[in-house]
């Protein structure tokens, strides 16, 4: 067979699909075990109380229910969930609720129907308490909500590059600005799911997990169930969308892993709508003070700012956000001197945990903002204040000061490819047109720095299988990003196998040891290099057991167009399915071989994007006429699914422009709650976006694979607001508050009106 | 217990169903239709999309009892002997889905709005695709793939999804 071809660069239709396309995907909610039990909670209404007393007796007393429980009866769910760091939630609260949303109860039925009408008969009576919805407030500590981390402040750090704070002085004219990023609920279209099966004979729990991570959750589990690790086997079928929410400790998972072997009864959770609003983490909510000193030409002196980040109830995974958010705030440009304090604070709204981007827009959000209002408040262009401090590709290996060393690419010359694409003098003139006639064009610009990758490992098991196709395992579970496709064409090339003959198994434990799992834009750079790895290790065993077969020395034998034959004598051949074949004879096992890619690297693509936005003026509405993106992404394995990535995760950024935000009142209720009230982006507000690519390899891993998951969603909300600015520019509107809702709009309007 | 009668992908079924049971939990629990999916219980983001009678409807917010008699198509009886509905071909070819879930509402959607606009721009794809939610695409590759399934079905033969 001819394989000569490459398979990476090819732009292939994803093997997943066919399955999908017919509705033959299985997910979590599609499980169905015989005897299956299924749970429905009872959650807290209240964001902060005393739970005095609960009453479950007519719950219990229910046909069809089966089991009612709370942490007052069984001890075990009192328990802090694994993996919570300093203040862990109990599987079900039993004394204090923290936040709306809280677990108090489970009941266990035939069905949900049966399930919902038991928990509905669950009397919870509660104590108000004191609530804290402001993180600046929170962190005055007033009222501490876990007495036993002594303040509400449970993660703060402080970075100084340079001359820090000091070198403000040397800046002939100083920024100043509090800016703000609204809440966002992630909400994947599948919410989320876990369903486990216990079997007591052999002590085995089998777990179906919507999760991002099998291994992990693997660790989990064994921590709650007390299983050894190896007795727990945890499987992500088909995941309805992660973007880093399906990715850590939750309630559920303790309670139907628990549940499942205490009952030795198969459990099944399927959350709702109404629970992933409630009860799935968070994001982006932060409020940053910032200084930003510049040079009369607008060169950038020093950045300090002092952040508040809003984590909610349990400290999640929030920490390691705002830690982020501080690498991220130098994003593409030059900063000599900086200086950050962050804070992370609990309150009493479900818990932050990275979400998408995961401080990279707000690091971004903040650094291009600060830019635009630098620009307009020193007389200067925005476009000429960006090029004047991007760096420069001489100047790689450039230390950010925020432990990072970009080492690729070129920023001013993707951002100049940009401008020329959008031709600013044109729109500049069309601007001028419209306006004359009322309509308010703007536009927005923003470059941004994608970090991805950068820490621990990923593995790939490769197995020769009877039919000479190859099996390629991974803990790196995907929740549709298309591994089985990009990771096969990895594999092909290596093996010098048709792309078709790769069976790639995802997101279950039993078909590979260990694994770290999908998240941070990581996969293809992490188990992608790995691919290559282990291909090449199963390349050298081939060898050996050919020339066995073909009775050569193994040095003599040749691997070359998916052949393995004795050099010099090309007609005694055989290829993978023949090796394969004479293997199954032998009664052998099968050839396998497993390797790992670990690397401290981190990878630095780029993105140089632009907005046009249309306002009406009236409604508040805002637009995108137009929307460009020249983009480093690296050694792209697959430029239809890296194109996927882009596009996806920019109209998802737009929807935290523009759209969408959780909204709490002062009791700490969330008043959003439904795809009515929390609006997502739909097909008609949705852009077509032109990607560019400029793909420059990146150095630090052997294939030159850079993160792409991300890409999209940094920029989004600074340019969404510095466009929507930008039409409003004769009148100086100053926008401090994504997203940039018609409301929000029209209040920054009458503001600057009143002033 | 109510008995109905659902002509599902052209198969006839006699069912005991709950009068509270939604046509979803209907198709997914006792059917084992689960290509269906439950993306929200409120009628907003289109995954549960079926064709009822031929048109689009939320089989979330429909009780089951009250379309017994209907004809209903599900993403299941789409291809037909092993052949792929063009829809879901454009799908496949033009990256249309990442995680899938939303997919099957989209697809039927898509089919429906192609028998009735066999020409679409693509505002009115965009307009037509409106009530479901898509969290992974940013739509693009839906649009481009609605396009090209017009086009194909322009070109070929009758298409259109019957319930026989």
């Amino acid at each position: 067979m001819a394989v000569h071809e490459s398979w990476i660069g090819k732009a292939l239709p994803r093997v997943e699909d066919r399955a999908l396309i017919q509705g033959q995907g299985q997910y979590v909610s599609d499980i169905r075990f015989d005897g299956q039990w299924v749970m429905a909670l009872v959650r807290s209404p209240h964001a902060h109380a005393r739970i005095t007393r609960i009453d479950t007796e007519a719950a219990a007393a229910l046909e069809g229910v089966r089991a009612v429980i709370t942490a007052r009866d069984m001890e075990a769910m009192r328990r802090g969930l694994p993996e919570s760091g300093p203040v862990a939630p109990p599987a079900l609260a039993y004394e204090e609720v923290f936040y709306v949303g809280e677990p108090v109860a489970a009941v266990l039925a035939d069905n949900r129907y049966l399930a919902e009408d038991g928990a509905d008969l669950v009397q919870v009576h509660y104590e108000p308490l004191p609530v804290l919805t402001s993180a600046e407030q929170a962190a005055k500590d007033e009222v501490i909500l876990h007495p036993s981390i002594g303040s509400n402040v449970f993660d703060a750090f402080h970075i100084t590059s340079g001359d820090g704070r000091e070198a403000l002085k040397q800046a002939d004219h100083i920024i100043r600005a509090t800016l703000q990023m609204g809440r966002v609920s992630p909400q994947p279209m599948e919410p989320r799911a876990i369903a486990a099966s216990y079997n007591p004979v052999d002590q085995t729990l089998v777990v179906y997990h919507a999760t991002q991570s099998v291994h992990r959750a693997q660790e989990r589990i064994a921590e709650i169930t007390g299983l050894d690790k190896d007795h727990v086997r945890v499987i992500a079928p088909e995941v309805g969308g992660g973007f880093g929410v399906k990715n850590g400790s939750y309630p559920e998972e303790a309670l139907v892993t628990y549940l499942a072997k205490h009952f030795k009864r198969p459990i099944k959770w399927a959350g709702d709508r109404f629970e992933e609003f409630l009860s799935t983490s968070q994001e982006r909510e932060q409020t940053h003070h910032v200084e930003l000193g510049l040079n009369k030409d607008g060169t950038i002196v020093a950045l300090v700012d002092t952040y508040y980040q809003d984590n909610g109830a349990y400290p999640g995974g929030g920490a390691m956000v705002s830690r982020n958010t501080a690498r991220n705030l130098p994003g593409p440009y030059r900063i000599p001197h900086m200086h950050i304090d962050g804070y992370t604070v609990f309150t009493n709204k479900v818990m932050q945990r990275p979400y998408r981007g995961a401080g990279r827009p707000q690091g971004h959000y903040i650094i291009e903002r600060m830019l635009d209002r630098a620009a307009d408040e020193l007389g200067l262009d925005r476009v000429d204040i960006r090029m004047k401090n991007l760096i420069r590709p001489d100047e790689f290996p450039h230390r950010t000061g925020t432990d990072s060393v970009y080492d690729s690419g070129d920023y001013p010359a993707d951002f100049s490819d940009l401008l020329e694409l959008i031709d600013v003098p044109a729109f500049r003139r069309r601007q001028q047109e419209e306006r004359q006639k009322g309509i308010r064009l703007g536009l927005g610009l923003s470059n941004c720095v994608e970090i991805s990758a950068g820490f621990g490992f990923e593995g790939v098991r490769l197995t020769l299988m009877e039919d000479g196709r190859v099996m390629l395992a991974t803990g790196a579970t995907g929740q549709g990003q298309g591994h089985r496709t990009a990771l096969a064409q990895i594999a092909a090339d290596a093996l010098q196998l048709p792309v078709e003959r790769i069976v790639v198994m995802e997101g279950d434990t039993a078909r590979i040891d260990k694994g770290i799992g999908t998240f941070g834009s990581r996969t293809i750079i992490m188990a992608g290099n790995a691919a290559t790895m282990a291909s090449e290790g199963l390349v050298a065993k081939a060898k050996e057991m050919a020339a066995t077969l073909l009775e050569a020395a193994v040095d003599d034998v040749v691997f070359s167009e998916g052949q393995f034959s004795v050099q010099g004598v090309p007609s005694v051949s055989m290829d993978w399915t023949a090796l394969a074949e004479r293997v199954a004879q032998t009664g052998e096992t099968p050839l396998s071989h497993e390797d790992v890619f670990s690397s401290g690297v981190a990878t630095y693509g780029f993105g140089s994007h632009a907005a046009i936005v249309r306002v009406d003026e009236k409604t508040g509405e805002t637009r995108i006429e137009r929307y460009v993106i020249v983009h480093d992404t690296g050694k792209v394995v697959n430029p239809l699914l890296a194109n996927g990535q882009v596009i996806g995760g920019t109209v998802q950024g737009l929807g935290s422009a523009l759209y969408e935000e959780m909204i709490f009142n002062e009791d700490g209720q969330p008043l959003t709650t439904s795809f009515l009230d929390y609006r997502l982006p739909g097909a008609t507000e949705s852009p077509d976006i032109e990607i560019h690519h400029r793909d420059y390899p990146a150095p630090g891993n052997p294939a030159g694979y850079k993160g792409v998951g991300e890409a999209g969603i940094i920029p989004s909300q600074a340019i969404i607001l510095s466009a929507v600015e930008d039409a409003f520019n004769d009148r100086g509107l100053k926008l401090d508050f994504a997203p940039v809702t018609p409301a929000r709009l029209f209040q920054a309007l009458t503001r600057e009106e009143t002033k | 217990m109510p008995n109905i009668t659902l002509t599902v992908n052209g198969t006839q079924h006699h069912l005991d169903v709950e009068p509270r049971w939604l046509l979803a939990d209907v198709l997914r629990e006792q059917l084992n239709l689960t290509g269906t999916h439950l993306g929200c219980e409120q009628g907003v983001c289109g995954a549960c999309t079926i064709l009822l009678n031929g048109r689009p409807a939320r089989s979330c917010l429909t009780l089951a009892v009250t379309a017994d008699g209907a004809d209903i198509v599900t993403v299941e009886g789409l291809a037909k002997d092993g052949e792929l509905h063009p829809v879901q071909e454009a799908f496949w070819q033009e990256h249309a889905l990442q995680c899938g879930f939303c997919t099957p509402g989209f697809l039927m959607t898509s089919v429906h709005f192609l028998n009735e606009n066999p020409n679409p721009t693509r505002p009115e794809i965009r307009e037509a695709l409106s009530g479901n939610l898509c969290r992974c695409t940013g739509y693009q590759h839906i649009v481009n793939a609605v396009e090209r399934a017009a086009e194909t079905m322009r070109k070929g033969a009758n298409h259109a999804i019957s319930q026989d």
